[in-house]
């Protein structure tokens, strides 16, 4: 492989920060965008802490310029937002001059108003316009259209490595010459449906999430959106773009061990990396810093630092989960942190892996505490979904 | 399409029997599926407790694959792709799940129903006990699609993602079922075509 795919443009919106650079600003300033959930009444609003947009959908629709008797969802208002701000930073102008796709990943769909509206649905119709904004298809359809983007349009949805498989499907369009241009990312609101779902599964923690640290108590959910823009070789160079950094490699792995459990030394996770090193030409040697999946799960971490330790052996290098900064944003995940790792390289930042104070017994490794700058060349970005969806992205420099 | 590949085994399930390369395998007339597939687990000598907690969809496929699949070594090295398709989805458990937080006053989500909810999930259960670390996709169609099954395997093996493909059709819905589950592999006599796979899902 050469270079790989080019990224032209990145858009993103999260708890930290409604552009690149609010976002990039927090990362590097330790200012996470964790706290109490305000936007939902659960009953579960004193145990848990979310990484929530403090904007309502009104704000955003607003910011859209949507009409009031829309029917978006959130997780369609979040990512139009993302993906018009990518398009934007990739100075498009016309959005179906070359063959262009939009790839979005998500999770939650319009789980979002199903929920909220679902009894009211029988008593009045007040609401039904969000009865069609229900499935996941929906949202991206949606986000098209306010890219009023004609070209091949789908959405992808496996869990939390949704939005790098969404990235890593781009990418082999574009190298398959099948597109010239796709807009890839992810998007996923905050919902009851997901909280009460991992709530379910005992995996959220009532306090701040504590990454690769021995004591850690499960994941905070968060709601987010980030796209990027991928262009062929040809499309760079006829228009002489700025490239802000390669896609050097991915790879996407079945850990084939439980619908919601990693296996215990991830199996799928080193596939995935070894995969992703195969398709680059890249050696683990060459990487500088690992952004990793890192959700602060006791059975994640433990997993995906063995994964670490067999993809690299006793040279990790400098690794570090920016999800105590975001919460974990499931579908958008993989998205937010294309955006970055991206950053990383441009900017020669590794961030810092907040909130851990305690080695893991288990392993030696220890993630990267506080912000350190030195020169990055290339960024492996890990993400891991339930049924064993194991996903790795390589990031290079332009 | 460069090569020709070739159906080397199939089995089919349906009304409480089931057939293995054309002959009759095990038979349970007049048997509900629960007791069936029970039956069918110990006939055929499978030692797999999480057989039990598996939705019927899932022990439908599982039962069938692991026939294929009973010479093979689950060591991680088997380069078996999976490639299933149906037309009911998961509707089966999906009403089973629905029906059981449908009641306001009655309301019980259990996580373990919840997660069959999904039609792909049987296959997670034949890549969990055989430990295929492969290509896998569920794909939902109105009906029976041999033409599909012919053109997907063939460009899983000409692409060499696989060396050999097991094509499901594995449909359940209340007290209808039907699997048809075969392997394809580069080497072999009956040709993996479009009206052979027919004829044998027919059969």
């Amino acid at each position: 492989m050469s270079r790989g795919v080019a990224i032209t443009g990145m858009g993103i919106i999260s708890s930290i920060g409604t552009t690149v650079e609010e976002n990039f600003n927090a990362l590097i300033h330790g200012k996470p965008g964790i706290t109490a959930i305000e936007n939902i009444a659960t009953v579960h609003k004193n145990d848990i802490k979310v990484g929530e947009i403090k904007r309502s959908n009104e704000e955003l629709a607003h910011e859209l310029g949507l009409p009031v008797d829309n029917n978006f969802s959130r997780t369609a208002l979040l990512g139009a937002i993302a993906a018009k701000q990518a398009v934007k930073n990739a100075g498009i102008l016309d959005i179906n001059e070359y063959a262009t796709g939009l790839i979005s990943a998500t999770s939650v769909g319009g789980m979002d108003m199903t929920e909220k509206f679902f009894y009211d649905y029988l008593e009045t119709d007040e609401n039904h316009r969000y009865i069609s904004s229900h499935d996941a298809g929906d949202t991206t359809h949606k986000i098209a259209g306010e890219l009023g983007l004609k070209g091949m349009v789908t959405t992808i949805s496996t869990a939390c490595s949704s939005a790098a498989n969404a990235i890593m499907l781009g990418a082999r369009l574009i190298r398959a010459g099948k597109l010239d241009r796709v807009i890839v990312g992810g998007t996923d609101a905050l919902s009851k449906f997901t909280i009460n779902g991992f709530k379910t599964l005992m995996i959220l923690s009532d306090t701040y999430n504590t990454p690769f640290d021995n004591n850690r108590k499960g994941l905070n959910l968060g709601e987010a959106a980030a796209f990027l823009v991928l262009e062929s070789d040809e499309v760079v160079k006829k228009q002489n773009k700025k490239v802000l950094a390669y896609l050097s490699g991915y790879g996407n792995a079945n850990d084939a061990y439980h619908q919601t459990a990693s296996s215990e030394n991830g199996d799928g996770a080193f596939l995935a990396m070894e995969k992703a090193f195969k398709i680059s030409g890249l050696q683990p040697e060459d990487v500088d810093y690992i952004n990793a999946h890192g959700t602060a799960t006791p059975n994640n971490d433990l997993s995906e630092g063995r994964a670490l330790i067999r993809a690299f052996g006793v040279n990790v290098p400098d690794f570090s989960s920016t999800k105590p900064f975001t919460g974990h944003t499931l579908a958008a995940a993989a998205a937010i942190e294309a955006v970055y790792s991206v950053l990383a390289l441009q900017n020669g930042i590794v961030y810092p892996n907040l909130n851990f104070t305690t080695p893991m017994e288990e392993f030696d490794i220890v993630p990267q505490t506080v912000l350190k700058e030195k020169e990055i060349n290339h960024v492996l970005s890990n993400s891991f979904g339930f049924g064993g969806n194991c996903s790795t992205l390589l990031f290079s420099k332009s | 399409m460069a090569d020709k590949y070739y159906i080397t085994q199939h089995c089919s399930i349906e009304g409480s029997r089931i057939s293995f390369n054309g002959a009759e395998f095990f038979i349970a007339p007049d048997t509900a599926f629960a007791d069936f597939a029970k039956q069918a687990y110990r006939h055929a000598g499978i030692d797999y407790p999480k057989f039990f907690k598996m939705d019927n969809l899932s022990k439908l496929s599982f039962l069938a694959a692991d026939l294929l699949l009973k010479d093979t070594v689950p060591d991680g090295g088997n380069n078996t792709a999976l490639l299933f398709a149906n037309a009911a989805s998961s509707l089966d458990t999906d009403v089973k799940y629905n029906d059981s937080i449908i009641d306001k006053e009655n309301y019980f989500p259990s996580p373990a129903v919840f997660v069959y909810t999904l039609p792909n999930i049987c296959m997670g259960e034949i890549s969990i006990k055989h430990k295929l670390y492969t290509e896998n996709s569920f794909f939902v169609f109105e009906a029976f699609n041999p033409e599909f099954f012919a053109n997907y395997a063939a460009i899983l093996l000409d692409t060499n993602k696989a060396e050999t493909v097991l094509c499901g059709w594995v449909e359940f819905f209340k007290d209808e079922y039907k699997a048809f589950v075969y392997e394809v592999a580069k080497e072999g006599s009956l040709e993996h075509t479009a009206k052979n796979i027919q004829t044998l899902y027919l059969s």
